[in-house]
């Protein structure tokens, strides 16, 4: 535990080194939740309520969204990919630590500086637009415990399609389309409830809802209860699965690494 | 010039295509992005008939707009996204003994083969927009929507080419700056009315993205604030004239790196 520890100290210093890049690469995010919550504010303007939501809901909505999106960015993802096209992973693998459990701990190092920026973007929400609906006691708890799992959950999604860089060159194609499929399906760009009936139960019960819709709809009180209580198992099981499903990909794309020299 | 420059681009082309997998890995990266966004749309828009009183079809080609021009960039003038590196790195040197335009062989450096999906995709939905859409066809209409089309690319160039350029002042290795401005392009790709007055203001004089996507699509739909929109072509030249004087500034005070 203590050298997995290192690793997550080594990407919380790196973070404040190279903040500059790490700002900027949530400024997608930022300027996404800018640009959705001018579009609804004029949509539901006058109290109207489509979908379920109305104004002070998809506000609390949209913030989630925009925290959920912000951690986990995908630093540890190019550092990863670099080193697996350059050849440098032969260096990982000869440490005597497992290597998933090496980059998921640094993926953990980096977060501190993301949330440092949730609460700066929602302070100012706050500022702005006041306080946004909160959820009661224990529903708050399940929220934190949501927002919690995405984490590892996020962590093992990313892995998963890094490892792709094991069979392709190409990491760029494989990280647009995993973003474009997980901003959808996760409802990070328009609530699931909006999508058809089909579309929309199967991305509940995809791994990609735990990535927004899950702690968004549990913090606006759209889901509470037993409900919420089962989404969030669905987000647990779906993080262990991936993580044991990302080991056993591993071990067959090591099986394909050639590193030339070093 | 521009026989050499599609040579240029041309070795770089064949090089990628050397991948070809990768190829279409990236297409498939592009392809999915563009239609998540047409996902996204009508997804709102099977809820509501209009966002301040623009279609689905309009902010579709607005969308499709932003693609093109996007597209354009990437396709032929890549390279101007590895200028602070060449910056950085005093490659400039060698491009100031070739007798060839410094900035040409600046943005003909790199080749982004997403840039060509973007500009299909992006074109596919500009052409459906406008089949759904009853517009009053006329020559001079199509001459107006081709001149706004060319101007929006224009404007979309000359903005990377200026913020890039600014790299020139700042000494980080990659153009944090630039990336930072396009991020806020995205802004663009919906109706500028439904923005506050200072985000207007941003996006309509500031950094003109609003005439890449907004003021064209409504001055050829003939919606909303159409008049503004015959401004694009002079939004154009002003942006490129700037760019320019950008670039030409920062080149003189260039130092190279003595090697």
């Amino acid at each position: 535990m203590r050298a997995y520890r290192a690793f997550a100290r080594a990407t919380a210093l790196s973070a404040l080194a190279y903040r500059g890049s790490f700002l900027l690469s949530l400024g997608g995010v930022a300027f996404q939740l800018i640009a959705l919550l001018a579009v609804w504010r004029v949509l539901l303007d006058g109290g109207a309520n489509i979908g379920g939501f109305d104004w002070e809901h998809m506000r609390g909505y949209l913030l989630v969204a925009f925290a959920a999106g912000a951690l986990v960015g995908s630093f540890v993802d190019f550092r990863m990919s670099f080193r697996i096209r350059s050849g440098l992973i032969a260096l990982d693998l000869v440490k005597p630590v497992d290597y998933q459990r090496a980059r998921f701990w640094e993926t953990v190092g980096g977060v501190w500086i993301e949330i440092a920026v949730v609460v700066l973007v929602g302070g100012l929400a706050v500022v702005f637009g006041g306080l946004p609906v909160t959820p009661d006691g224990p529903e708050l708890a399940l929220f934190l415990c949501s927002m919690t799992l995405l984490v590892p959950l996020k962590f093992t999604v990313s892995y998963l399609s890094t490892l792709a860089c094991f069979w392709t060159e190409n990491f760029v194609g494989v990280l647009w389309a995993r973003q474009a499929v997980t901003a959808l399906l996760s409802g990070a760009l328009v609530p699931l409830a909006y999508f058809p009936d089909w579309l929309a139960t199967a991305a509940t019960w995809s791994p990609f809802a735990g990535l927004t819709s899950t702690p968004a709809l549990i913090f606006i009180g759209q889901v509470s209860g037993r409900e919420a209580v089962l989404l969030v198992a669905v987000q647990l099981g779906w993080a262990v699965v991936l993580w044991y499903a990302a080991r056993a990909l591993f071990r067959g794309a090591l099986r394909q690494l050639t590193v030339h020299g070093g | 010039m521009i026989r050499l420059y599609g040579r240029l681009l041309g070795a770089h082309l064949r090089s990628l295509l050397e991948y070809e997998a990768d190829f279409w890995l990236m297409m498939f990266g592009t392809l999915m992005m563009q239609v998540v966004n047409v996902a996204f749309l009508s997804a709102i828009f099977a809820k509501v008939p209009h966002i301040n009183g623009w279609s689905f079809w309009a902010v579709v080609a607005m969308f499709g707009m932003v693609a093109v021009a996007e597209g354009v960039g990437s396709l032929f003038f890549e390279g101007m996204w590895n200028l602070a590196w060449q910056i950085n790195q005093g490659d400039l040197d060698y491009m100031m003994v070739r007798p060839y335009p410094i900035l040409l062989q600046v943005s003909s450096m790199q080749i982004g083969l997403n840039g060509l999906s973007n500009i299909v995709t992006g074109g596919l939905m500009l052409g459906f927009a406008v089949a759904n859409v009853d517009i009053a066809w006329s020559a001079g209409r199509v001459g107006l929507a081709l001149l706004v089309l060319l101007s929006a690319i224009v404007i979309k160039v000359a903005i990377n080419l200026g913020t890039n350029a600014v790299s020139f002042w700042m000494q980080s290795p990659s153009p944090l700056f630039a990336f930072a401005v396009h991020q806020v392009g995205d802004l663009a790709r919906f109706p500028l009315s439904v923005y506050p007055l200072a985000l207007k203001a941003a996006l309509g004089f500031v950094l003109p993205f609003a005439f890449v996507s907004f003021f064209p699509v409504s001055v050829v739909f003939g919606h909303g604030p159409a008049w503004v929109g015959l401004l694009t072509p002079l939004v154009a030249v002003y942006c490129a004239v700037v760019a320019w004087f950008v670039f030409s500034r920062g080149l003189r005070r260039y130092e190279g790196a003595g090697s």
